[in-house]
């Protein structure tokens, strides 16, 4: 995954970097092989299409007939969609495979899945999958561009780019180094955790992961690893189950999603329970710095991992980030796509 | 120096007797003797009528780094598919690939389907086996229970008197310690082990990588090290008490792959239990940052203080991650397991290197990370693989050539029943007695490549690799079992 790219001289962790970045990578697969640098590009990119998004026709034909495929394994509502209305405000083609109408349910690979669908004329294809590193299979015999839109527990780079990109906005000057982030939730299972992990981390952010000891697992030694600030361009993070400690001074503050199945997992003892402890309520909230922002990837369980009248709080981002989604789309299939004709080193697999 | 066979051109085809073959000038390993150095071989008639060491000026030049003769190796552990999966193997491509590989015995494991919980089954594989043409020798392990469901024993009598070495549930652990006990104390009566696949199977329900660092930051569900070394504690605990009641019990614990189940078997045979252990190439030699893309060997991947060095650091990630080809159970681990794999061969804990040969076919292989079958293709590559080791001076030749012959042989002795067959012969050069050996040369590299591999299972991480020591014969029970197709071309 982190092949070393000749981007990789990222100097400064979050600092400024130069204007003349250009875009190189294939695929998005995940935040993790993306430089600091080309991560500032795809704020720089999503700022332009903010601009598009904010004029009464939101339309601009970029991406005139050029053909993007969704292709989601797993059910999703507001990605897909967030997905596709970023495509079409680019002017693109879109098709959308839903895997419960087409021949997966017959038991067609997946591979011959993105074959067909290439040989259909797919040139991006955005993929949502189950299982950890399914995108990495399918950006090896795919001809195009893949766009991981989730896989697994492994990364879902475009929601990372997207809460960075709402952090960004809130904090002053856009800068997050130094700023407290808090993700408090079901680390374990969770995709948009380990993108964040990665796209923090390079930002210079103050990270602290928190949970319950059972959905934390194995997080601890990620962290230990990487205590030393060990990785090249990312720095140390924290992983805790103490809430108060994660919450307390913090710039940003983001919930997530607690699913049932943990319950039946025997991760978690109940939902009432998980929410007495740490769920964000107002008054763990109030741990965090004033002017703190609350965040959720959604979709939100109110009540249990953050409460009803927190997420409707004059702190809660939740709708912008739903609407930055959009934009932080647009650059990635704008940059994918090649709109920068001269950017493309081609970086074969990857 | 390849080695010369007397009339290279009309030389024999694969089963038929060796009437003639010459080696002169290559390095000798015996490891019944522990001999060995330059040397000279010569069989007639398939049997090994001389084995000359050389000396002073006749042996100037000949070095171990070169042409290398061996006892034929026995692989205690394979899965050769059939019947039941004879898209994935066959017993015939089975024994073909084994014979590439050096082997000249195999011991195959019964999850076949049916499994091999009677007689019939058994028959099978030997008239497959016949019918193959091959000279490699098929074993075989019963299942311990029917259809290895874990519930009732399987005709274990009528499948010792059909000729098992022993009998597991591999592919999966005998289910419950109460069947276990009872296995041990029946087969412990009929004179044979039970062969234990140690994984606590609730710790590891949807596991799919060694829990750990790397598996956290792929996002793959974690498979502890506790799966493995709570079953190996029970296993061990179950042997003690059934000894009680049967002092022939004897246990056998396949493809350890933690340092913390290695050290429970350092201890239980030091305590006098009558308990042996063997440890595969990949689990010897990979780590689990393979499935982030290292490809570096386990060895290199260890830091000075004995922790694993951080592939995201230092630039070791070179391939494509989560290749399915290296979803294995038990899954690789980290470099400091690899190392304690290598130290329990080196201290005699581990008695022998075993394949765990795992043929998959592309549809079941070549499929997303987590849905990928467990195994790897690996009859073909052990012997580059142990070399690699050797190579890097972690593994003397003469114990790595023992782990492929005497070690597995005498694990085999430790059975009172299998220790009367032929199965738990010694494995040396010994002159007058059919032969049984192999050569390769340590300075001949070979790709692994889909092609270059006999078995139909071309899921090896390998592929791509170049491995050292190119097997350029294998002859067993004095039958041509394989000869490198470039074997004498290169004659002057």
């Amino acid at each position: 995954m982190s092949v070393a790219t000749e981007a990789d001289a990222a100097p400064v962790k979050g600092a400024a970097p130069n204007q003349d970045v250009v875009w190189h990578h294939r695929h998005l697969l995940d935040v993790d092989v993306v430089t600091w640098p080309e991560i500032d590009l795809i704020m720089r990119t999503t700022d332009e299409m903010k601009g598009i998004l904010a004029r009464p026709i939101r339309k601009v034909p970029a991406l005139n007939g050029r053909r993007v495929t969704t292709l989601f394994y797993e059910a999703s509502t507001r990605t897909r969609v967030s997905f596709e209305t970023a495509a079409r405000n680019l002017s693109a083609d879109v098709v959308s495979v839903a895997t419960a109408t087409s021949s997966v349910t017959k038991g067609e690979s997946l591979v011959d899945t993105v074959r067909t669908l290439e040989a259909l004329g797919a040139e991006i294809l955005v993929m949502r999958h189950s299982v950890s590193g399914a995108p990495y299979l399918a950006a090896e015999i795919f001809g195009g561009h893949v766009l991981n839109g989730g896989d697994g527990w492994h990364a879902h780079p475009t929601q990372a780019l997207l809460d960075l990109y709402t952090m960004r906005q809130h904090l002053p000057g856009g800068d997050l180094r130094g700023r407290k982030v808090a993700i408090v939730g079901d680390i374990l299972h969770s995709r948009v955790a380990r993108s964040n992990i990665w796209s923090l981390t390079a930002a210079g952010a103050d990270l602290w992961l928190c949970g319950p000891a059972t959905l934390l697992r194995g997080m601890d030694r990620w962290a230990t690893a990487w205590s030393g600030g060990a990785v090249p361009g990312h720095g140390r993070f924290h992983v805790t189950s103490d809430v108060e400690a994660a919450l307390r001074d913090a710039d940003v503050v983001m919930a997530l999603r607690i699913q049932r199945e943990r319950m039946q997992g025997g991760l978690l003892p109940s939902l009432r329970e998980y929410a007495a402890r740490f769920g964000l309520n107002a008054e763990r909230v109030s741990l965090a710095k004033p002017e703190a922002i609350v965040m959720h990837p959604g979709p939100m369980n109110e009540g249990v991992e953050i409460a009803p009248d927190v997420a409707i709080s004059g702190r809660a981002v939740i709708t912008e980030q739903v609407a930055n989604g959009v934009a932080v789309r647009m650059a990635l299939l704008y940059l994918l796509a090649g709109a920068h004709e001269t950017a493309h080193a081609g970086e074969a697999g990857r | 120096m390849s080695p010369k066979a007397s009339d290279a051109a009309v030389g024999p085809k694969v089963g038929e007797t060796v009437e003639r073959f010459e080696l002169e000038k290559a390095w000798l390993v015996d490891p019944v003797s522990g001999r060995e150095g330059p040397g000279e071989v010569v069989v007639i008639d398939g049997i090994l009528e001389s084995v000359v060491w050389l000396e002073g000026a006749e042996a100037a030049g000949i070095t171990a780094e070169g042409v290398v003769v061996a006892p034929g190796f026995f692989d205690l552990h394979a899965h050769f598919r059939e019947p039941g999966f004879e898209d994935a193997e066959t017993v015939a491509t089975g024994v073909a690939a084994a014979a590439h590989g050096g082997y000249t015995t195999v011991a195959l494991m019964p999850n076949t389907s049916p499994a091999l919980d009677e007689p019939g089954v058994l028959e099978r594989i030997r008239s497959a086996s016949r019918a193959s043409g091959s000279p490699v020798e098929v074993l075989a392990f019963g299942a311990v229970s029917v259809g290895r469901a874990g519930e009732q024993l399987s005709a274990m009598g009528e499948l010792a008197d059909a000729g098992v070495i022993g009998y597991s549930d591999d592919g999966a652990p005998v289910r419950t310690p109460k069947l276990l006990r009872s296995a041990l104390l029946y087969a412990g009566m009929l004179g044979l082990p039970v062969v234990e696949h140690a994984e606590d199977l609730e710790l590891t329900a949807n596991a799919e990588a060694n829990e750990g660092y790397v598996a956290s930051i792929l996002g793959l569900q974690g498979w502890p090290t506790a799966a493995e070394v709570s079953a190996v504690s029970r296993d061990l605990a179950v042997l003690e008490d059934a000894l009680r009641d049967e002092p022939r019990a004897r246990l056998h614990l396949t493809h350890l792959s933690t340092a913390a189940s290695l050290e429970l078997v350092r201890r239980a045979r030091a305590a006098g239990l009558p308990v042996t252990c063997d440890v595969t190439p990949h689990h010897l030699a990979f780590a689990d940052e393979w499935i982030a893309g290292a490809r570096r060997w386990s060895w290199e991947a260890l830091a000075a203080d004995g922790t694993s060095r951080d592939p995201w650091t230092d630039g070791a990630l070179t391939a494509p991650p989560y290749n399915p080809a290296l979803r294995v159970n038990p899954p690789l681990r980290t470099p400091a397991d690899a190392a304690a794999c290598l130290a329990a061969l080196l201290d005699g804990t581990a008695s022998a290197v075993v394949t765990d040969h795992a043929p998959h076919t592309v549809v079941d292989k070549e499929v997303e990370f987590g849905r990928a079958s467990n195994g790897i293709s690996g009859i073909e590559t052990a012997l580059g693989v142990v070399l690699a080791l050797v190579d890097a001076g972690k593994l003397p030749l003469g114990r790595a050539i023992a782990a492929l012959t005497t070690g597995p042989a005498g694990v085999v002795a430790c059975w009172p029943t299998a220790a009367a067959t032929p199965a738990a012969r010694k494995r040396g050069l010994t002159e007058g007695e059919p032969a049984d050996l192999v050569v390769f040369d340590r300075a001949d590299r070979w790709q692994v490549t889909p092609e270059s591999l006999r078995s139909k299972g071309k899921n090896s991480p390998l592929l791509g690799r170049e491995l050292s020591g190119r097997v350029l014969i294998t002859i067993a029970g004095g039958r041509l079992a394989y000869e490198d197709p470039q074997a004498g071309d290169d004659e002057p």
